[in-house]
């Protein structure tokens, strides 16, 4: 019989990142309720991202940290302090109980470690806080340690944030239930119509990692053509409807029935029900990409810049990613190569390029270029062990 | 008359005297025409101040656009009148809390715009202010509340000296009564004639008790210099324009490590547009004082929209110039001395033979001085010639000092104190004396200061900042030399005319009164933000009173020095020195993040 959360004991995690960081934190939530299914864990997050963890099951509360708010505060300040004040306490007080057992901060910067002061319960629960952190510390260097390094590193971050909560990572990835919410009239026959469906994402939360617009233009033709039942819905937010706009142009007039712009268009719960009816999501180390793998969909990523498949690829099975042979800006794409894989699961090679498929263990996930996994196993088992060793006990055991 | 006699009686509910002012005034100054639209228009002179289609949307796009940056406690003052179309919109946008006021430059107009159009209850909550500028000002400035300026431009032409009397007369009184301390980040310039006066602004500044941040560039003077030497122009200028950029960011990474209220630069002072455009984006204000003849370096064309605010010696062409190059908003400021520096020197026997002569002249060799100098050698007084960019001037080389070497400042002062009389010419690349006279340049407040006698060819402005009993000029080179006869025979004469210069400039000229005038016109403009530090609302005393009553606040604030003013960033600081295992409240947790956020929003770099 399954256990009912208990309400008395309530833990929180922090997870202030954008939406990438925030789905990419779903292992370890889900991996804490599974060890602790008789305590609440809340979560705390960017106020625009509150509906993304709707869907999630045995989240006690969602708490929506206001950012836009704060900084308007810390405008106002000198006008009148006190008002100010009384306003950020009122704030704090609606948004949760002063006194969690544990905090999860995920974040290793200021507001985050303000944050765990601001909700820890004290006296008595300062212990349990304290082994919190010590669990935390280890991870939390190692990732500032491979941040500027990167050097070998295989542990995915979703993967370390598990570390850091104290859990080990399930084995498999989150998978949720697309939300109850309609689109607009012109996007309503989306993944209705017969056919292989594939959203876009047209755009990046940082502009080096952004794909040209004359790639996906070019990509786009080149699956059309290839595909006759192909259909793609380009995605992104607002400021990216000129890119969709731009995309949509270059299309042939005879393959624009097939291509549909959503940029811009959709809240957070249509997107997500968007990429729950599309098989495939294609784009570069963004938010949308990682959304997609949490509603079913299989992703392509093209990683460059300074994303990196190991730590950042989209998490769990049978998805791939193009990781570019260097930092600097790609000067080809695979193109022919990506759409092969969607067209009939053909793998194939790009000149610059190496192309990883992820697999799931009970490290977390992990990516294969098809060149032999015992070395790089090792070397994962090696970070475990160091960073939690208690946990890979019980992992022998 | 129905309608004039009711308005009329409407304001002597407010104001009796004032009431019977306008009742007594004549009108006639407005041409009352019916607009498209079918409510009354008006013109002035001939030109239109409301829409001659549609007064009322006009005056609503005009509120529009102002009342959102009215703020509570404010009194807002309107300069225009017309037909008052737009004081009545935006007295109904604006909150009850925020006072409106109106300039009434002129009764007549005032008394027309009573007789064309009814006053509604909405006027039973504006201020009506008339009288003399000062007055007005003053009155204005002893209430304490912030005040915001706004202009309804159409109205304002007629009485353009009035108004600007009142902005010059409110910006002196806001600036007397300052009593907040300022950061201000100083961009000097990596060489030339304006790093002085970058460092006795620095100087006044620092004297009106403001912080301030010297960005001093001119130590990157010799690889500047070093650049100059390459041959090629091409590359020369590519180089030094590189440098130029490079310094430009190197301010922006001065500036990040700790955001100033205001970035002051003087002229030439490298910061390029982007980097302008980026601290604008980033909330900081700026501005630049222009001390150069504007005619002469023109590179404030491609400078003009980047700066909030331009200050020029120059008005009039000069003004509409910065205009329509796209500055947002430029302001008359004159030059000034540094009496800390500027001053009289008691001189050896020795220093007055090396640096004495009858008639002295100090500065470069301009192709104007070169040509109107010959005529002063072969007289009966003798006569010295200072300064440097002399070469070629053969027939002056036996009055040349120091073989034409470029002077400093103090050997400078001792010319000007050992000279019987120091002619002070402005230069031009013309022939003769400068055709277009049209600002003072330093040296006549700097040899001013220093108590020392002077012949200045004669400049327009002259006569606001020195009366004939405190100056000799001349408008004729011709002049000269019967003047230096007449005045080297009667020293005593000299004596008290360098007196009264001096003491004029002590008591007007000098770079503290001009600070106070710069920090007051931006105060005026920007009364949430320069204004309030201006005012004393960030010194920890009025904080203090803001919040009483509001224990955990206080405790905050008591913490930190009295008599100073306190930032956000000052709590935060004091809370941190605590250290990092301390147990914290939650309110001084709260004022952490707070600074978190605070400290994002001034991320520079």
């Amino acid at each position: 019989m399954p256990h009912e959360p208990s309400a008395a004991r309530r833990d929180l995690l922090i997870q202030l990142a954008r939406l990438g960081d925030l789905v990419q934190t779903l292992p370890a939530v889900e991996a804490l309720q599974e060890v602790y299914p008789d305590r609440t864990l809340d979560v705390l997050c960017a106020a625009p991202l509150t509906a993304v963890l709707a869907g999630a099951r045995h989240i006690g509360r969602v708490i929506p940290w206001d950012g836009a708010q704060w900084r308007a505060w810390a405008d106002r300040w000198q006008d009148n302090p006190t008002h100010t004040l009384q306003a950020m306490q009122a704030y704090v007080a609606a948004l949760a109980e002063m006194a969690y057992d544990r905090v999860y901060p995920l974040n290793q910067h200021v507001r985050s470690h303000l944050l765990t002061r601001l909700f820890s319960g004290r006296s008595l629960r300062e212990d349990e806080q304290d082994h919190v952190e010590a669990r935390i510390r280890p991870w939390a260097e190692y990732l500032r340690h491979i941040a500027p390094h990167r050097g070998n590193n295989r542990v995915h971050l979703a993967d370390a944030w598990c570390g850091m909560s104290g859990v080990r990572p399930r084995g498999r990835a989150p998978l949720f239930q697309p939300p109850a919410v309609e689109f607009p009239d012109d996007l309503a026959p989306i993944g209705e119509r017969k056919g292989l469906w594939v959203a876009l994402v047209t755009g990046a939360g940082e502009a080096d990692r952004c794909v040209p617009p004359a790639t996906w233009s070019r990509w786009t033709k080149e699956f059309l053509s290839q595909a006759d039942e192909g259909q793609v819905v380009l995605i992104g937010s607002g400021q990216e409807r000129e890119t969709g706009q731009a995309i949509l142009e270059s299309i042939p007039t005879l393959l624009q029935g097939r291509v549909w712009d959503a940029t811009g268009r959709t809240t957070i719960p249509q997107l997500m029900k968007l990429l729950h009816k599309c098989r495939w999501v294609i784009g570069a180390d963004t938010g949308p990409l990682h959304l997609g793998t949490l509603m079913g969909s299989r992703a392509i990523g093209f990683y460059f810049s300074h994303a990196r498949v190991h730590e950042t690829g989209p998490y769990g099975e049978g998805h791939w990613v193009y990781q570019y042979a260097t930092q600097t800006r790609p000067d080809s794409w695979p193109i022919m190569e990506s759409i092969a894989l969607i067209c009939g699961d053909q793998r194939q090679a790009a000149a610059d390029w190496t192309l990883w498929r992820n697999r799931m263990d009970h490290w977390g996930t992990n990516f294969d270029d098809g060149s032999g996994q015992e070395s790089v196993q090792c070397v994962r088992a090696t970070v475990w062990r160091n960073l939690s060793p208690t946990l890979c006990e019980s992992v022998a055991a | 008359m129905n309608r004039f006699n009711d308005n009329i009686d409407q304001l002597a509910a407010q104001d009796a005297a004032f009431a019977v002012a306008v009742k007594a005034s004549a009108g006639g100054a407005l041409t009352i025409e019916p607009a498209r639209s079918g409510v009354p228009s008006a013109r002035r002179s001939g030109r239109w101040i409301h829409s001659a289609y549609d007064p009322l949307r006009e005056a609503d796009t005009w509120a529009d656009t102002h009342a959102p940056a009215c703020r509570e406690g404010e009194t807002v003052v309107v300069a225009g009148v017309g037909l008052l179309y737009h004081i009545e919109a935006l007295r109904k946008r604006v909150a009850s809390e925020i006072a409106v006021a109106v300039l009434i430059s002129d009764l007549d107009e005032f008394h027309d715009a009573l007789v064309a159009r009814p006053l509604g209850s909405w006027a039973d909550d504006i201020l009506w202010l008339s009288g003399p500028p000062v007055e007005i000002a003053d009155r204005l400035s002893k209430t304490g509340r912030p005040l915001r300026c706004l202009s309804y431009a159409p109205a304002t032409q007629s009485d353009s000296d009035f108004h600007s009397a009142f902005e010059q007369a409110l910006r002196r009184s806001i600036a007397r009564q300052a009593g907040g301390q300022l950061t201000i980040a100083l961009v000097g310039p990596i060489y030339g004639g304006s790093l002085p006066i970058a460092r006795y602004v620095r100087r006044a500044l620092e004297t009106l008790g403001h912080q301030v941040q010297w960005i001093d560039h001119s130590v990157h003077a010799s690889s500047y210099e070093a650049m100059g030497a390459l041959k090629d122009g091409r590359n020369r200028q590519l180089m030094q324009g590189r440098l130029a950029e490079v310094l430009s960011q190197w301010t922006l990474a001065s500036l990040a490590e700790s955001p100033p209220d205001l970035v002051l630069s003087l002229a030439q002072a490298p910061l390029t547009l982007p980097v302008l455009e980026h601290l604008r984006k980033k909330k900081l204000l700026t501005a630049m004082w222009f001390v150069e003849n504007y005619r002469h370096l023109t590179y404030w064309q491609q400078m003009a929209p980047g700066y909030d605010f331009w200050f020029v010696f120059q008005r009039g062409a000069c003004l509409d110039a910065f205009r329509q190059a796209g500055a947002r908003q430029v302001s008359f400021l004159p030059m000034a001395a540094d009496p800390e520096l500027h001053c009289p020197l008691d001189l050896s026997d020795d220093e007055r033979r090396t640096y004495g002569a009858d008639v002295s002249f100090v500065g470069a060799g301009y192709p104007n001085r070169r040509r109107l100098f010959p005529a002063l050698l072969r007289r009966p007084w003798s006569f010295k010639l200072w300064g440097n960019e002399w070469d070629g001037a053969d027939e002056l080389r036996s009055v040349l000092q120091l073989n034409g070497a470029r002077i400093d400042t103090d050997t400078c002062m001792k010319v000007f104190n050992a000279t019987a009389i120091n002619l002070n010419v402005h230069s031009t690349t013309g022939a003769g004396l400068d055709p277009q006279a049209d600002f003072v340049n330093p040296r006549t407040f700097e040899l001013a200061a220093c108590g020392a006698f002077q012949l200045v060819d004669f400049r327009s402005q002259l006569p606001e900042f020195f009366t004939e009993r405190e100056l000799v000029s001349f408008r004729n080179f011709d002049e000269i030399p019967g003047l230096v006869g007449q005045w080297l025979g009667d020293p005593a004469a000299r004596q008290a005319m360098a007196d009264a210069a001096r003491t004029r400039v002590l008591g007007a000229h000098t770079y503290v009164h001009r600070m106070r005038d710069l920090l007051g016109q931006i105060g005026l403009s920007q009364p949430d933000r320069v204004g309030a530090v201006l005012r004393g609302d960030r010194q920890q005393e009025a904080l203090l009173a803001r919040c009483a009553g509001d224990a955990p606040l206080e405790s905050l604030l008591k913490a930190l020095p009295a008599g100073q003013r306190v930032e956000l960033k000052d709590v935060a600081a004091r809370i941190r020195s605590k250290g990092s295992t301390a147990t914290l409240k939650r309110e001084e947790l709260m004022v952490l993040m707070l600074d978190e956020y605070r400290s994002e929003t001034r991320d520079l770099l």
